[in-house]
């Protein structure tokens, strides 16, 4: 399963290097859809964190964003 | 966030001598969302006035002026309710609570200069309620052996059962006796106290025109668990800024106390050790005996480390779209396993022989500590696409995360969020997200093992000694769990978050959630059976304020600052400079409005444990705050005006009824959140939410009745005892309207006239014990009245030069002769009155005497309830009280945290006249913040 994980994880990153090149250049002064508060890969990161430690607390996988610390979760 | 691009813009449009039109046309500037943290459109107008003077300062970062740039960004308040839906107990009534959490969380940001940032984070949570402890098959009893309907205690001793050749349960019939295959498993139960959590954490960074670092750290306390934790990250941006590359690295180290259940315990063999008799602890295991020889609580001690690192790619794909592509790594050691989940494991004696396909087996039911390995290794990749959808200005956010670890769970997740802006600063934002993974590779609902059950008896004829038989730990998996979150199953969720912005940076924000959790649910089928399906739901309410939607103006500081002010005078910028005059009367307002400099020179806020000691100066004014406080008592019982031994407590402290147990200490923490707003300038309008905690702790009374003469119930209640108890939540919610009676140069009066709303739970009650219900936890444990109250006030302010003064009474008065749970709490009367001194132009200090008067409680619990000591008499509660406050405030009168406010108190008792039998007081502790804008 690893070896899939791994796998997957080097073509997303090829597909990204290859995009760096390839994507459309965006000026600075075309940014103004991506500035946008709702355009942010977070846009709500209060409860976002809330939510998280839920699922994290109910699930056996955790990883993949920013957090760390937590708690035990025991209940 | 970008601090570069705009720089030419703004110097062309000067935006600082004209700011809120500006501010808003900022919004829209270009600049990159390659910051994942909070790119509030508003808050980088100033950043660049800041780089571009940092850009010519020799050391850039060295330089930490407060007068050029410290300011508070932003801060946010949030509180949420999680509640579960009952578990399947297949006809066994459960009278048990399902688990429910009420959480609490308020941060900052915090500008220490242009690229420097300060978030703080305090998180708090209080859970109760019933969870799985183990899991067993419905034939055997499971959650109900004997047929009793208990359901309400997790009884993980089943006894004898009986398996078919290929290990299925088999069920007996009660009259004939024949058995039946039965392979239906069901959840055994158990309840769990409130038990509160603390996490304070916060993260430092540093911006580079193309880098940004963070270091952060925090601790997160519960009773049983200690986790302290770090983090380093670091960003790149290239390719003008169209790619940015993110690093990260975290360490969290946690210690495991726990004490394992007092009713689990005699059953649970610790295994840890090798050989280990039945239900005895053995030196060098991880359980030890703590508390003394008549409380005898068994403790698990354990300590586990994770390190992780993630490494993702944020790339902008066009005008409106970006991509996040990462994976991380991270590896845990040390002690993995839940200390309060146990496997159901029978033994079959090995001389019982398989001898044809319709044998049966008997064997002995008992249930073991889970076991996990103690390392876990596991890789995430995740991958993240926000989408513009310019036709309707909204957001589409998929996410997708793949998880494989070394226990053989392999997870994905999928979420898809849609932001859409509506009118007026509305927002709703529809979530739903799906999860699946499969089971770990010692997930088991029970086990099975082929050697005689440990602590069976043996008699030696020869030497006429009987031993015990030991446990083999090798004839044992060698790890096992049946905790359902390492099964194969799937969860749906979806929700939706509704949340408005108004004008000043204030955004209210309502959100709920709704998951499900089912075997049926996993991706490709095979998941768990329905038994452990459960669901919950999750609500969310929160409150943020972005002052650089607010303070724009004085982010200039220095001289421009003033030229601002005079130029924004009877404008927005009037507004903001009132923010000023928190805690004074108009009157203070006007002099400041006619002479700036003289923002310095009042210092008049009354101290921090005054409630409702000043109004609004403007219609239209709003102010945020934050009130905490302390409390404790502890100390030698008091009965009256004296102290008093455990043989009088014994003798009188419980009414004449038996008393056990003392209480030793008590603590109280109370988060209130201040929201006030003027309507017009002779009336404002408070609402008070409140989220408090608290502790209690207990011993033995010396000389107490003989526990074996006392009901099942008393001694279950007794025992409860040994534990510290705790309580938390949402407490009672205060509305209130302040209106101006008089006021002249100097002198300031108003009355106050509210109500406190019922908000706070009154019934919470404390976990069965071996099957009993013990019933309502101690009176001063709720978390709030249960009653509607009126609370009056009369607050009279005056100042002349660097003195100020007030005084107020104020009553609470129980609008209702008792709450749902069948007793009222006594009335309050409070008169205080005090004086302060400016020690300097943003400094005062204040001293204050207070007097409190506090009825009995009336009425009595109308419910199932064991009192064991005096806490649990309605009338050792209330008495008189005199106190001495010693208090700082500080108001912050220029530069960019101007309009902030803090305050603290220390209110020491001097004098106790307690009704009946009491702790003393030690102190209360008051500390606030306001901003009013």
């Amino acid at each position: 399963m690893k070896t899939t994980q791994q796998a997957l994880s080097a073509l997303l990153f090829i597909a990204l290097v290859l995009c760096t090149s390839g994507c459309a250049s965006v000026s600075p002064w075309e940014r103004g859809n991506l500035a946008k508060p709702h355009m942010a890969l977070n846009p709500d990161p209060m409860q976002s964190a809330l939510r998280t430690h839920l699922y994290g607390s109910r699930e056996a996988s955790t990883g993949g964003g920013p957090s760390s610390g937590g708690g035990c979760g025991c209940y | 966030m970008d601090v570069t691009k705009p720089k030419l813009l703004e110097a062309k449009d000067g935006f600082f001598c004209n700011p809120p039109p500006q501010r808003a046309a900022w919004a829209d500037l270009p600049h990159p969302p390659l910051s994942t943290g909070s790119p509030a459109p508003a808050a980088p107008a100033s950043l660049s006035l800041h780089t571009l003077t940092a850009a010519a300062l020799a050391l850039p970062g060295l330089i930490l002026s407060p007068a050029y740039a410290l300011e508070l960004d932003e801060t946010d308040f949030q509180t949420s309710y999680y509640e579960e839906g009952k578990r399947h107990t297949y006809g066994v009534k459960s009278n048990l609570k399902p688990i429910q959490v009420d959480s609490l969380q308020g941060g900052g940001l915090l500008r220490l200069s242009d690229r420097v940032k300060l978030a703080f984070h305090f998180t708090q949570d209080t859970w109760s309620g019933a969870t799985p402890v183990a899991t067993a098959p419905l034939a055997w009893g499971g959650n109900h052996p004997g047929n009793t309907q208990s359901g309400a205690s997790p009884l993980l001793q089943l006894g004898t059962v009986h398996l078919d050749a290929q290990l299925n349960p088999l069920q007996q019939n009660p009259t004939t006796g024949k058995l039946t295959k039965n392979t239906q498993l069901v959840h055994t139960l158990a309840m769990a106290s409130p038990e509160t959590r603390k996490q304070g954490d916060f993260n430092l960074g540093y911006e580079w025109d193309e880098a940004a670092l963070n270091v952060g750290a925090g601790l997160s306390q519960e009773n049983d668990y200690e986790s302290r934790f770090g983090n380093l990250s670091g960003r790149w941006d290239f390719n003008q800024k169209q790619t940015s590359l993110n690093l990260g690295l975290s360490y969290t180290n946690s210690d495991i106390n726990a004490l394992l259940d007092h009713d689990a315990t005699p059953y649970i063999y610790n295994t840890s050790a090798g050989l280990v008799n039945y239900s005895q602890i053995q030196s060098g295991s991880q359980i030890n005996l703590v508390g003394g020889a008549q409380i005898n609580n068994r403790l698990l001690t354990g300590n586990r480390q994770d390190w992780a690192t993630n490494f993702s790619l944020t790339q902008i794909l066009n005008k409106n779209a970006l991509v996040v592509a990462g994976i991380g790594f991270t590896r845990n050691t040390g002690y993995m396993a839940n200390p309060y989940k146990a496997v159901t494991t029978v033994f079959v004696d090995p001389t019982q022989k398989i001898t044809s396909p319709s044998s049966v087996l008997t064997g002995t039911s008992l249930s073991l500590l889970e076991k996990r390995p103690e390392e876990r290794d596991q890789w995430t990749g995740n991958l993240s696409y926000v989408q513009h959808i310019g036709l309707l200005d909204a957001a589409a956010h998929f996410d997708y995360r793949l998880f494989s670890d070394d226990w053989g769970i392999t997870s994905h997740t999928f979420e898809f969020d849609w932001v859409q802006p509506l009118f007026d600063g509305w927002t709703v934002t529809p979530t739903v997200r799906y999860y699946s993974q499969t089971a770990a590779d010692f997930y088991t609902p029970y086990m099975v093992s082929f050697q005689t059950y440990p602590g069976k008896p043996t008699f030696n004829p020869k030497t006429r000694v009987i031993t015990l038989s030991q446990l083999n730990p090798n004839k044992l998996l060698a790890n096992y769990s049946s905790d359902q979150r390492l099964s194969a199953y799937g969860a749906l969720s979806g929700g939706m978050t509704v949340s408005k912005r108004f004008a000043k940076g204030i955004s209210l924000e309502l959100g709920a959630e709704y998951y499900t959790h089912a075997g049926s649910l996993k991706m490709g089928g095979g998941g768990e059976g329905s038994y452990a399906d459960f669901n919950y739901y999750m609500v969310n309410a929160s409150v943020k304020v972005d002052f650089s939607a607010l303070t724009l103006p004085s982010l200039v500081g220095g001289s421009h600052s003033k030229q601002l002010d005079q130029d924004s005078q009877g404008d927005h910028a009037g507004h903001n400079h009132h923010g000023d005059s928190v805690g004074h009367n108009d009157q203070v307002a006007e002099n400041e409005r006619s002479d700036h400099s003289e923002h310095s020179q009042h210092g008049g806020h009354a101290p921090a444990g005054v409630m409702f000691s000043h109004m609004l100066p403007e219609a239209g004014g709003f102010m945020v705050g934050y009130r905490y406080m302390y409390s404790t008592d502890s100390g030698q019982m008091v009965n009256g005006l004296n102290p008093v031994s455990d043989k009088a407590m014994v003798a009188g402290g419980c009414s004449g009824h038996p008393c056990y147990v003392t209480p030793t200490r008590m603590d109280m923490n109370m988060h209130m959140l201040d929201l006030m707003y003027a309507p017009t300038n002779w009336l404002t309008l408070m609402a008070m939410p409140q989220f408090i905690d608290q502790s209690m702790t207990m011993r033995p009374l010396d000389g107490a009745p003989n526990l074996s003469t006392a009901s099942p119930s008393t001694s279950a209640a007794v025992q409860h005892s040994y534990h510290a108890h705790q309580t938390g939540g949402v407490g009672d919610t205060g509305l209130y309207a302040l209106v101006k009676l008089f006021d002249a140069p100097g002198h300031h009066v108003h009355a106050t006239l509210g109500v406190s709303a019922p908000t706070g739970d009154t019934g919470i009650q404390m976990r069965d014990t071996h099957g009993v219900n013990i019933g309502f936890i101690h009176y001063g444990m709720q978390l709030g009245s249960g009653t509607w109250d009126f609370k009056p006030s009369l607050t009279y302010t005056g100042q002349m030069d660097s003195w100020s003064w007030g005084a107020q009474i104020s009553g609470t008065h129980r609008l209702q002769e008792q709450n749902v749970n069948g007793y009222a709490l006594g009335d309050i009367f409070q008169a205080t009155a005090w004086g302060s001194y400016s020690l300097f132009d943003w400094l005062s200090a204040s001293v204050r005497g207070l007097y409190t008067t506090e009825g009995a409680i009336k009425g009595a619990y109308n419910g199932i309830y064991n009192p064991v000591g005096p806490m649990d008499y309605t009338r050792n509660y209330g008495g008189h009280y005199w106190d001495l406050g010693f208090g700082l405030n500080a108001a912050v009168p220029t530069g960019n945290l101007r309009g902030n406010h803090l305050g603290v108190e220390w209110l020491q008792p001097v004098h106790d006249d307690p009704n009946g039998y009491q702790l003393p007081r030690v102190g209360t502790l008051a500390a606030t913040w306001g901003y009013s804008f």
